[in-house]
């Protein structure tokens, strides 16, 4: 053989195999999507109409729409992040600023993964026997959102534990060295700084919440009306406030009974609403994620 | 030998059991730059964190004997670690500006301390990075990224935001080791100037560094003080054998 000249001869085959099994990977993964997303919206966008997005299910005036679930899904989304938030951002804080590393940190960590794979319908068992029957909160959005709270709150904890772990520690001695407190510190320099991180975890919160049905069955029910107009600012307030204790089922709820109940094209119709809803919320958090970044 | 600022006695310092500082007293005049100088791990870095007491946030740390500035001793417990590190600024081995803008980064310290008044926070700005010798190259951007400045930029940064809290001493953690050698040139000429206001503490590898910038030094090794005095003295005619033998280059 000719060991002078630098070219090769021939590509080498096993090479060329597998850069040809990855490639076709990758294409057979965006094909599946893809194909999933347009199946959808084939079967359903005939049902999606002004009428359906702004009307609610009602058999007397014989008219079939979501808005009542569209509000509900809004409206246990705000609760759950409300509740779940300052909770799960709160314990990451602890656990990696304040805590000191052993084995009671380990314990609460592995406590939390653990949490986070337990089925959903067995969140909904404990949510609707401890916040529904327990606590008296019956079947409602609140009970609704609290499951929902304890559902996500693995995944806010541990994405801002990861956000946190990735500051720099220069961050942390350049503010406690200006005699910042490690509160003031972590309020000022290193929130700011995991908030991409803590963004993240929101976001997968909120397709986790969008998308859950089982543990919204047992808790939340399944009401589609939409809160009592008020006719005033504060009796809106009032209405909502109301709501917040009385039945409600959300959008993949309603999906789910509308299988059950045999009516296909609804169903496939709530699906394009729900994939759009994933798809805008997406693009809210990306680009809340990239002003961040930017402004730093 | 004038009047000393700092005088730290008889101060041990422990991590866990590792006896890090051991038995170390020396004075450090005010208005003058001292060079801590010494192998790597003697104990220099954690010797100038005690005169801010940065060790406090270490877990297992334990610290005995008395560090007086102005004849207050750091470590009594009435002492206000935050009036403290107002007090004795500190600059890092790594450059950390914080991820702002440059201006909020000076700022950062002052609104710590409760200034809020706009005006008064715009003059900190400008004096400080004048100070620093910064303010020509960054006066149009004050409000962009400080992570987008040079390394070398960024660690005048990180003295004047130092400086913007109105420090009187100011302790460096070798500030140089992480930039090119223009932007070590310009860091030292900066340590120059501040010692008309400021006493300075030094942390350095670089002996070439400690001869240029320093009034005094200090060697330290395998956690003790083996010898300090004026700069001049100490690298010409060292006393200790050990200095003698660090200084010629022949360990560290």
């Amino acid at each position: 053989m000719d060991e002078t000249t630098l070219y090769r001869k021939r590509k080498r085959p096993a090479e060329a195999f597998l850069l040809s099994a990855v490639y076709g990977a990758a294409s057979v993964s965006v094909m599946l999507l893809c194909g999933m997303i347009g199946y959808l919206f084939f079967r359903g966008a005939g049902a999606v109409s002004w009428r359906f997005l702004t009307t609610v299910t009602d058999v007397a005036k014989k008219t079939s729409g979501i808005a009542g679930n569209m509000i509900n899904t809004l409206y246990i989304a705000a609760l759950t992040l409300l509740a779940a938030i300052p909770l799960g951002v709160g314990a990451a804080v602890y656990l990696s600023e304040y805590a000191k590393p052993g084995k009671l940190v380990n314990l609460i960590v592995f406590t939390t993964e653990t949490l986070a794979g337990i089925p959903s319908v067995l969140f909904g068992l404990f949510g609707m026997g401890f916040f529904g029957e327990t606590l008296g909160l019956g079947y409602s959005l609140l009970t609704g959102a609290l499951t929902l709270a304890l559902m996500v709150l693995p995944l806010i904890v541990r994405n801002t534990q990861e956000a946190l772990r990735a500051v720099p520690e220069g961050y942390r001695s350049g503010a406690l060295g200006l005699g910042a407190s490690r509160f003031y510190m972590i309020r000022t320099v290193l929130l700011p700084a995991a908030m991409p991180g803590i963004l993240t975890g929101v976001l997968l919160s909120v397709g986790r919440i969008v998308g859950e049905s089982a543990a919204l069955l047992f808790t939340a029910g399944s009401d589609g009306h939409l809160p009592k107009p008020g006719g005033s600012a504060f009796g809106t307030i009032r209405s909502l406030g109301e709501k917040m204790l009385e039945s409600g089922g959300t959008l993949a709820v309603e999906l789910y009974l509308q299988v059950q109940n045999g009516r296909y094209e609804t169903a496939f119709g709530i699906g394009c609403v729900l994939i759009a809803a994933a798809f805008g919320l997406n693009l809210l958090v990306k680009l809340a994620a990239v002003r961040l970044r930017n402004r730093a | 030998m004038e009047k000393s600022r700092i005088s730290v006695r008889n101060l041990n310092l422990y991590y866990g059991t590792n006896h890090a500082l051991k038995d170390v007293s020396l004075e450090i005049r005010g208005s003058a730059v001292t060079a801590l100088i010494g192998p790597s791990g003697c104990g220099k870095s954690s010797f100038l964190r005690c005169i801010n007491r940065m060790n406090d946030f270490v877990e297992g740390v334990r610290v005995e004997g008395k560090v007086l500035l102005d004849g207050e001793n750091l470590y009594d417990r009435r002492v206000d670690a935050t009036l403290l590190r107002k007090k004795v600024g500190m600059v890092f081995q790594r450059p950390n500006p914080f991820p702002m803008s440059i201006y909020d980064n000076i700022v950062y310290g002052p609104r710590l301390h409760g200034i809020r008044a706009r005006q008064e926070l715009d003059g900190i700005v400008e004096e400080t990075l004048r100070e620093a010798a910064l303010f020509g190259e960054v006066k149009d951007r004050l409000k962009k990224s400080a992570l987008a400045l040079s390394g070398g930029q960024q660690q005048r940064l990180c003295i004047a935001r130092a400086l913007a809290v109105r420090p009187e001493v100011l302790l460096m953690d070798e500030p140089t080791s992480a930039l090119d050698p223009v932007s070590t040139r310009k860091v030292e000429e900066l340590i120059r100037n501040l010692k008309k206001k400021y006493t300075v503490v030094i942390v350095t590898h670089n002996m070439q560094q400690a001869a240029r910038v320093c009034d005094d030094t200090a060697f330290f090794l395998a956690g003790e003080l083996v010898e300090s005095g004026p700069g001049d003295v100490l690298f010409s005619r060292p006393k200790d054998r050990r200095t003698r033998e660090y200084i010629a280059g022949r360990f560290g």
